[in-house]
């Protein structure tokens, strides 16, 4: 009795210690673990070639992304609704501004995500922003993109090569500065 | 008894793949998370980004171009691995299948050495002091 009573005892606080340490483990796994937030901007798109792109614009005019090449392109995921869509659109206005004026311009576009023609009309007419805005019926561009919450800024290079994602709101001069950056990278 | 084997028998050999566009539709959307809600099927979801995956399912089953599993590649290709509400059974993921088997595995295996050993403890270990003592309780009560 005695002597089994001893090995209990010898083997019982290193079980109960590997449990322990296990316990902890999960905890710091857990504690240190990068939160998966929306506004991760990783994508699987990155570098690959851009999505298919074949829709019309307000204006009913035709839009084919492969036709676009030798041109910046920036597509920008947008709704009326939504706040933060909003709250970038002076941002979005300011660099279009500065683009218009740069040697090799890149082309901005709105990409209409789940919202009606006549609201996006009424937003643009009372906000302003020049640029064309595209349809995307059935939500096909936002799911080639993986895009699921708007707003969502990419860039597409002059190769038809996706570059870069921002999800959600820009902040002030981001685009710029992110824009420059490729263009140093892969060639304007 | 019969019928419950016959059931099962009926039951294991049935075809279980979908037949309509219908059916395959709701089968894939079944498997894929809604991106924007917690813990909802793109199934059961309205929310817009779940429309939209189920109206871009629709139409690649409707182009008839690609099998169930590669419009689910085709889906998790775009929003990432965790549009899977079924956790792959392949790489680092494959974990999440194996490892309850293990530990399933681990504690039965446990549990008998440990239930073996305790009745082995029980048979052997009287001590002397012990016996003595039922001894002389026996002996008091005669």
């Amino acid at each position: 009795m005695s002597e089994t009573g001893s090995s209990r005892k010898r083997v019982a606080p290193i079980i109960a210690s590997v449990v322990g340490a296990l316990l902890v483990g999960f905890l710091w796994v857990l504690v240190t673990a990068k939160p998966n937030t929306v506004d991760d901007a990783d994508s699987p798109l990155l570098g690959q070639p851009a999505p298919s792109v074949v829709t019309t614009t307000l204006n009913e005019e035709d839009f084919v992304l492969a036709r676009r090449k030798g041109s910046w392109v920036i597509f920008n995921f947008f709704n009326s609704t939504c706040v933060p869509c909003v709250a970038e659109h002076s941002e979005l206005v300011a660099f279009n501004e500065r683009e218009s004026t740069a040697a090799n311009p890149a082309e901005l576009y709105t990409v209409i995500n789940d919202d009606n023609d006549d609201s996006v009309r009424a937003f643009f007419s009372k906000n302003g922003g020049e640029w064309q805005k595209i349809r995307d019926t059935d939500g096909a561009i936002s799911v080639a993109f993986g895009v699921a919450k708007v707003p969502e800024t990419w860039v597409i290079d002059p190769n038809g090569y996706v570059r870069l994602r921002i999800a959600g709101q820009l902040t002030p001069g981001l685009l710029d500065d992110q824009l420059a950056l490729l263009k140093k990278q892969f060639g304007s | 008894m019969l019928s419950a084997v016959a059931l099962l028998a009926f039951g294991s050999t049935r075809t279980s793949d979908p037949q309509t566009q219908a059916d395959r539709i709701d089968a894939i959307t079944k498997v894929l998370a809604c991106p924007t809600c917690q813990g909802e099927s793109v199934y059961v979801s309205r929310a817009s980004a779940a429309e939209s995956i189920r109206a871009e399912v629709a139409r690649q089953i409707a182009g008839g171009q690609r099998s169930d599993d590669e419009i689910i590649g085709y889906i998790e290709a775009r929003f990432g691995s965790r549009v899977l509400l079924v956790p792959r059974s392949t790489g680092l993921d494959s974990l999440i299948w194996v490892l309850p088997v293990f530990a399933l595995v681990c504690a039965v295996g446990t549990l008998g050495f440990a239930f073996r050993r305790w009745k082995v403890v029980g048979n052997d270990s009287i001590s002397e002091e012990d016996a003595q003592l039922v001894e002389r309780a026996l002996r008091e009560e005669q």
